[in-house]
């Protein structure tokens, strides 16, 4: 039986202690009423009213079981109004991932960004594209910031973001003296790059793409944390890539002439699981990586685009 | 631990994939990875397409025409500029071994979709599903792809997303283990003969194939390639009389249509595969 809603009625008749006043107040007529009464005092094998023609009554019985309704009835209710919450997005955690190379001062500034769009709380990892792809598929991640590319049939999509690529140069590098530095300028230098593992898609589309414009590095430092990338670019003998946001101080961060390599960046979330929170997240990150100088990457893709009659076989 | 190395194959080679593997002679012996996920088939979907024609009561030495409001592709029929009249047989042949769309949509004409999911339903294939002709896929991609125009979009992870080719609900799709359970089927019955021959002569080497280069060990296979996604499926025979069915559906990271890692680790994959199962 649906317990609460006859408790519901009990409870109108118990206040009222009249089934006319009772079934006016609950917008029924009084038959069902006393049906729904006598189907509760089945269920439960008590009598709960003392009744006759004049008089109704709580028995005992039904005065300590009228409290023990009420508690349960507004754990309905508040069980209810969590679920309205979550359901709107203002309640519970959002877990986010972003990628280890994002910078201090966009998480910074992603926080307080988050904080004004939405109420939940926001619980950041540092964890690179092919975690939070992984995290993402098995609901530990609710929201990620990915660098492309990766798979995007199961997932949707904030907007996309592109920082063009330059690199790090040892302040009296000869190549430091010009304005911008071709790929093709940087043949007998090793190159520094994150680790293959975290992101193998885009590990090998910047060697090829290196390759394309007349670079192929003559050795690969793969580096996971910015101050060991920063130590073999002083050391001499290799560059580092980076996005020439606040690049550290002791080296030179020079443009790549074409912007020939660009950093995608988008919010992503499993399909058909955005909430509220993860709007507001994808929001804040769009606004965050603008301000950055990321500009929105309508336009820049593809480059290379082969005939789709190709596709099929 | 198979399974975890297929995965870490796949991640090296910057795909994600599903996977089945499976004695066709003791079908208790098999690997899955993922095999019960929705794929989307691409041009795997031309298997189902011959299995259900080899069913049919169509004399498939008679010749049709294909003039010049066929489908069109890159390879056999689908890629050449006169009218061309051929055997069904012969159409079959050339839709398996080349993958050619012309001749695949002419079979699908002629049969009728329909009668492709019937003989899935009668295989007990629940899972899969043929929704779209070749040509089909081809103008869906260009509707979804607007204001975006082809190919150039099709290189736009965005646009990508918002595929109906690429995206199981609404297109062919499968499962790596209802696929190899009609390679089982093919490999039973003499009706599909034809089948497993055109399926042993198709022509590309990098994907299946190339996880066997022994040339003792003989491939039988069918591709299916749209943006991002590069499938094979088929059977692996072994000289010493072990015969496996393999379904292997990959989709990468890149949109670059040349990716010789990803065609590479379907072959590496099904070896793995393979290899525990033997």
């Amino acid at each position: 039986m649906d317990l609460l809603r006859h408790l519901r009625y009990f409870l109108a008749v118990a206040e009222e202690l009249h089934f006319g006043r009772a079934a006016a107040r609950l917008h029924m007529s009084q038959p069902p009423l006393s049906q729904s009464i006598q189907r509760l005092e089945r269920e439960l094998g008590v009598r709960l009213f003392d009744r006759d023609a004049r008089h109704v009554a709580l028995t005992d019985a039904g005065r300590q079981i009228l409290t023990e309704a009420r508690g349960l009835l507004a754990g309905e209710d508040r069980l209810r109004a969590l679920a309205g919450r979550f359901r709107h997005g203002e309640a519970g955690s959002l877990r986010a991932g972003v990628p280890p190379d994002l910078g201090g001062r966009a998480v910074a500034a992603l926080l307080p960004a988050f904080r004004r769009r939405s109420p939940v709380e926001l619980k950041l990892r540092e964890i690179g594209t092919a975690e939070q792809l992984r995290a993402l598929a098995d609901r530990s991640l609710d929201v990620g910031v990915l660098r492309f590319p990766f798979d995007v049939s199961w997932l949707s999509l904030g907007p996309v973001l592109t920082s063009p690529l330059g690199v790090l140069l040892p302040r009296d590098h000869p190549l430091a003296a010009a304005p911008d530095v071709r790929l093709a300028d940087l043949n007998g230098l090793a190159l520094v790059l994150f680790p293959r593992a975290t992101a193998p898609a885009l590990h090998d589309e910047v060697l090829t793409t290196c390759a394309r414009h007349g670079y192929t590095p003559a050795d690969v430092h793969q580096a996971g944390n910015p101050e060991f990338a920063l130590g073999l670019v002083l050391a001499g003998g290799a560059v580092a890539l980076h996005d020439g946001v606040a690049p550290p101080p002791d080296v030179v961060w020079r443009p790549l002439r074409g912007t020939p390599l660009l950093w995608r960046t988008s919010a992503a979330w499993p399909r058909g699981r955005q909430t509220p929170a993860v709007t507001a997240f994808a929001d804040a990150v769009t606004e965050v990586l603008a301000a950055q100088g990321m500009r929105h990457a309508e336009g820049t893709l593809p480059r290379y685009p082969r005939p789709a009659a190709e596709y099929l076989s | 631990m198979t399974a975890a190395r297929v995965r870490a194959a796949f991640a090296d080679a910057g795909v994600t994939g599903a996977l089945h593997a499976v004695d066709l002679d003791h079908p208790d012996r098999e690997l899955s990875v993922g095999a019960d996920e929705p794929v989307v088939l691409a041009s795997v979907f031309k298997v189902p397409l011959l299995v259900a024609l080899h069913h049919s009561a169509h004399d498939l030495t008679r010749r049709i025409t294909l003039d010049a409001d066929r489908s069109t592709g890159p390879t056999g029929v689908g890629g050449m500029l006169d009218p061309v009249t051929m055997s069904l047989r012969d159409l079959a042949y050339l839709a398996v071994t080349v993958s050619d769309n012309a001749a695949a949509d002419a079979l699908a004409d002629l049969i009728g979709l329909d009668a492709v999911n019937d003989t899935l339903r009668e295989l007990g294939l629940t899972r899969t599903l043929v929704v779209h002709r070749a040509r089909d896929f081809m103008r869906t991609m260009a509707e979804d792809a607007a204001p975006d125009e082809l190919p150039a979009a099709l290189a736009d992870p965005v646009v990508l997303s918002r595929l109906r080719a690429l995206d199981p609900d609404h297109t062919n799709r499968g499962t790596a283990r209802d696929l190899t359970t009609l390679l089982r089927h093919v490999w039973r019955h003499d009706d599909c003969a034809p089948i497993r021959r055109a399926m042993a002569l198709q022509v590309w080497p990098h994907r299946l194939a190339s996880g066997f280069p022994f040339d003792d060990v003989r491939v039988a296979g069918k591709t299916g390639t749209l943006p991002t996604v590069r499938n094979e499926v088929g059977v692996v025979e072994y000289p010493d009389g072990g015969r496996y069915a393999v379904a292997v559906f990959t989709r990468s990271a890149s949109t670059a249509f040349t990716l010789p890692a990803a065609d590479a680790v379907i072959g590496t994959a099904a070896r793995l595969a393979l290899e525990h199962l033997r």
